[in-house]
């Protein structure tokens, strides 16, 4: 194990020269180590966000090496036309299959599958730890395996190898568990950022799908990681989009209806991808380990044998998505294609070959995009666009199906087509593909994989659809109006002994609540007369407020050492909407489990 | 808790480790430059590769193959429009119209005013037989940007657009095209006022025509065709002096029997013409006389002829008519007559016009004298000599 790949046990202190610093034992060393130290220090926060900029160039610079090695593979080994010679078609991803495999099982176990799934992974499960091997083997093995025809793609893989690079640059500075946790999805959504040459939607997606929330904390590092591994891409790939897209403009309303078909078909094929390898590839996990030699050159053989009649379903297959949007298929045509590919891609996959799902998912819903827009287009000229729009929707519409990821399919088509006219009609296919996808497979395509692979990771999905409580599920009325400050410490005594709260609320002019707690009321009797104004006796006393809307975990964080909380309106903080206790939450939640 | 001097040697290492990255950046930075630098050039060099693959297999008669060559070589360079376009030449050329148009309206979107776009889209809509779509595309090639010899190039389209125009009978238009291409033709550049000379007479402009004739031989007065050419146009304008001027030069430029065969009908005409401006009482009965006498022997052969074929009853009816008329005025008609007697003068030239016309129709197209007679009868058609 490389000093790489050392994971953090705590943080370690070091001295210049790498040994333990025999602190308090050298006061001259320490004094010009202070001096030194401030002159350089920035703070954590700044000091992360730095890190993220560098993540990101560092992100970015691998992927663009990635995407050339994989050409440089493709063109050594398959040649430079589109269409490959038989020979090459039906022996190279077999022969690459068998070395990849070797590769895998040998020296990158961990480089199996997308990389989405680890990179959760390293964030919940191994405190956002990822071997650095595991950049070297992906690197290499998809490379390989993208290169020589497997239908699969170098997005996911990008990004997990960000994360890779982003946890070893955390352990090497010896960050604190909660930064290097932070940090993977920081170098995850660099390197799908510069795969997809797409910020915004590698920032939507690592929230959507990898961290879950709108973390003020993460979001600065995240979109400053994205942003700088699309410019070092940019620079050195070039800037255009992804994808060259003619001008689209929505004819007449009735269009938006040929989409919403679009969305129907592409959510029942994508759940139908699903269910696919969710069915076998358990089943080939489940053979002996000597087949996982084997595995990915059969897959390899079975997909030289269908790319001999239909070469497009081999590799990325993007030059082929440039097609179809420039409506270069017939339908027919197109929707083979798509049924193809969602061959070739199982093959690839369920085979445990290295590589991403994320852009044969494009080129199948490109196809079958293409397909019904030709199809629509054929029997209804005069409602129906031409096939590119629909290749165009259809990509996002089957990534939002398939990776059950709404948001940012949609911005991923914006983005990469440079193409805002488009939105609508993304927007209104992609959400029923994603509702039929989500009434009929309860569980998304990662959440299954992880659960597969024997690991509980936290269902995004799910996370997105529980309810949140709120303080007004959880609240009551108060049992007596509450005591005012100009109130007397007798009022307080006689209305202590009709009211069966712990805790005496007493609100002040100025919006201020304070509390009297029941136990306390025989001392505070004692020490002051009873016509005392309890503004007097609660001088400096101050209870937090809640507000209805408020999160009821929230709640829970200002409640600890009160028995009682008022709850005030947003409008007035005088106005007493309800009060809660520790046992008001906790029957809330009991109520909504 | 970590303490204050553990603190301070934990950001000490940090720093380090960021120096460490920065100068590892650089390093990165220096290879994936080089990398990228090998990768752009190998593209590039398979981009022109397949491209050169592609034009060859164009100009030898295989779009198919030529298509697929762009294709490759699009895969490579998908900005190059230049590689677009005759991919969607390619595409144009198989026949795949619709494939072909979708590229041309994503590279017309890019570039709204390229002129080799506009043009591939006009024969697009040609192809598809969108007669609006096409002349507006190729106005729009016109008017639009041509990176190598722009005037050459829109010439060429203009051109085009005229053959199309008079295709579809569109004279009026095409005759604006002409006079715009007119207008843009270099003064000194006499192959083209030919040119132009041709497309003027194709939209029923003979004057116009005319004048690009002229226009050419003040260049090159000795070129044979050009003079034939102004000669014709002035032959069916009707002007039978300046046609007789530019067919002789022509004939002594370059003499050959349709050039002399022209001359020779100009030449009858000229001399037969009894209502030609300027001619004196004598010589016009002299002319009449001549034209009459050679009436009468059209006419006697053509019966003589008719009556072999025994032509329909109509016709028959028509010549005896004539027949009768034309042997009641040989009676009254006589040289010294007709020099006095003006009226009598038209009355044998009346008749003479309806023979030659009559017999025409019956006997065939009039050649020699006759069908210098025959023009002369068009040339004063209408009016009251």
């Amino acid at each position: 194990m490389s000093d790489w790949d050392t994971p953090v046990e705590e943080t370690q202190v070091l001295a210049p020269k790498g040994e333990p610093l025999p602190v308090g034992e050298n006061d001259s060393g320490l004094k010009w180590l202070s001096s030194r130290a401030r002159r350089l220090t920035l703070s954590e926060g700044n000091l992360f966000l730095l890190l993220a900029i560098i993540i990101g160039m560092f992100s970015g610079m691998a992927v663009v090496c990635f995407r050339i090695s994989i050409e440089w593979v493709r063109l050594g080994l398959l040649g430079s036309a589109l269409a490959p010679s038989h020979l090459r078609v039906l022996l190279v991803p077999a022969a690459a299959g068998l070395v990849v495999a070797f590769l895998v099982q040998k020296f990158f176990r961990a480089s199996r599958g997308s990389g989405v799934n680890q990179t959760k992974a390293a964030v919940y499960v191994f405190d956002g730890y990822v071997p650095f091997r595991t950049v070297i083997g992906k690197f290499l093995t998809c490379s390989l395996a993208i290169g020589s025809g497997q239908s699969l793609g170098p997005e996911d893989p990008s990004l997990q190898m960000g994360a890779g690079i982003a946890s070893a640059l955390g352990r090497r500075l010896k960050l604190s568990r909660d930064k290097l946790r932070l940090l993977a999805p920081v170098g995850a959504a660099a390197g799908l950022a510069a795969a997809f040459n797409a910020p915004i939607s590698a920032v939507l997606f690592v929230i959507e799908e990898v961290i879950g929330t709108w973390s003020a904390s993460a979001l600065g590092a995240i979109v400053l990681a994205a942003v700088s591994a699309a410019v070092v891409m940019r620079s050195f790939l070039g800037g255009e989009p992804m994808f060259r897209v003619p001008a689209y403009t929505l004819a007449h309303p009735a269009e938006l209806l040929a989409y919403a078909v679009l969305g129907v078909v592409s959510g029942v094929l994508s759940l139908a991808f699903t269910k696919i390898i969710a069915y076998f590839r358990p089943k080939l996990r489940a053979l002996p380990e000597w087949t996982y030699y084997f595995q990915p050159a059969a897959a390899g053989l079975l997909i030289g044998l269908i790319g001999l009649q239909i070469p497009q379903t081999m590799g990325t297959g993007y030059p082929y998505i440039d097609q179809a949007l420039h409506s270069q298929y017939t339908w027919e045509i197109l929707a083979v294609l798509g049924f193809a590919k969602i061959l070739t891609t199982s093959l690839s996959f369920v085979s445990g070959t290295p590589g991403g799902m994320f852009a044969p998912v494009l080129f199948i819903g490109a196809m079958i995009g293409g397909a019904i827009g030709g199809l629509e287009h054929h029997f209804f000229p005069q409602v129906s666009a031409s096939v590119a729009p629909f290749a165009l929707v259809g990509m996002g519409t089957f990534f939002a199906g398939f990776l059950r990821v709404p948001i940012t399919s949609v911005f991923m088509v914006v983005e990469t087509s440079g193409s805002y006219s488009i939105v609508l009609p993304v927007m209104i296919s992609n959400t029923i593909a994603y509702l039929i996808s989500r009434e009929f497979q309860d569980v998304a395509l990662f959440d299954l994989l992880a659960k597969q692979d024997g690991l509980e990771l936290p269902s995004m999905e799910e996370q997105r659809e529980q309810i949140v409580l709120r303080v007004e599920d959880a609240m009551r009325k108060p049992d007596l109006p509450p005591l005012q400050a100009s109130d007397t410490l007798a009022r307080a005594l006689e209305i202590a002994e009709s009211s069966t709260e712990e805790l005496l609320l007493v609100r002040f002019p100025t919006g201020r609540w304070a509390g009297i707690a029941r136990n306390d009321l025989p001392t505070m009797a004692s020490a002051y007369p009873p016509e005392t104004l309890l503004r007097e006796a609660l001088s400096t006393a101050r209870l937090p407020i809640l507000h209805p809307d408020q999160r009821l975990d929230d709640a829970l964080r200002f409640i600890q050492g009160h028995p009682l909380l008022p709850v005030v309106g947003r409008a007035g903080s005088r106005k007493l909407e309800g009060v809660l206790s520790l046992p008001d939450i906790l029957t809330a939640y009991q109520r909504a489990s | 808790m970590i303490s204050e001097p553990q603190n301070i040697v934990s950001r000490y290492v940090q720093r380090r480790v960021l120096l460490f990255s920065l100068l590892l950046l650089a390093l990165l930075f220096v290879i994936t430059a080089a990398l990228a630098r090998t990768y752009h050039a190998r593209e590039e060099g398979l981009v022109s590769e397949w491209f050169q693959k592609g034009n060859t297999d164009l100009a030898d008669g295989k779009p198919g193959q030529a298509f697929e060559d762009f294709r490759n070589s699009l895969s490579y360079g998908p900005e190059n429009t230049n590689v677009q376009l005759r991919l969607a030449e390619a595409l144009l050329a198989d026949g795949r119209l619709t494939e072909a148009r979708s590229y041309l309206v994503n590279l017309w979107d890019r570039a709204p005013g390229s002129g080799e776009v506009n043009l591939d889209l006009a024969h697009v809509s040609m192809q598809t037989g969108d007669v609006d779509q096409t002349i507006r595309c190729f106005r729009g090639a016109i008017l639009g940007s041509w990176e190598k010899e722009p005037a050459l190039q829109r010439r060429k389209v203009r051109l085009e657009l005229c053959e199309f125009l008079l295709a579809h009978r569109q004279n009026s238009e095409a005759e604006a095209e002409v006079a715009g291409l007119a207008a843009d033709t270099p003064s000194e550049n006499g192959v083209l006022r030919e040119e132009n000379g041709r497309l003027f007479l194709r939209v029923g402009e003979p004057g116009k025509a005319l004048t690009e004739f002229e226009a050419a031989l003040q260049i090159n007065p000795r070129q044979s065709q050009w003079l034939a050419d102004a000669g014709q146009v002035a032959f069916e304008d009707g002007d039978y002096l300046k046609a007789e001027t530019y067919f002789s030069k022509a004939d002594r430029e370059s003499p050959s029997d349709e050039i002399h065969a022209s001359l020779m009908l100009v030449r009858n005409v000229l001399g037969n013409d009894p209502f030609l401006a300027g001619l004196n009482d004598e010589e016009q009965a002299r002319r009449s006389w001549r034209d009459f006498e050679q009436g009468l022997d059209r006419l006697r052969k053509c019966t003589g002829t008719r009556a072999d074929n025994s032509s329909s009853g109509q016709s028959a009816s028509d010549m005896q008519l004539l027949n009768k008329e034309a042997q009641d005025l040989q009676k009254r008609v006589k040289l010294g007559f007709l020099v006095k007697n003006p009226e009598m003068r038209n009355e044998a030239m009346q008749l003479v016009l309806r023979i030659e016309g009559a017999t025409s129709q019956i006997c065939g197209p009039a050649t020699g004298m006759d069908e210098a007679l025959t023009l002369i009868e068009k040339r004063h058609e209408g009016n009251n000599p």
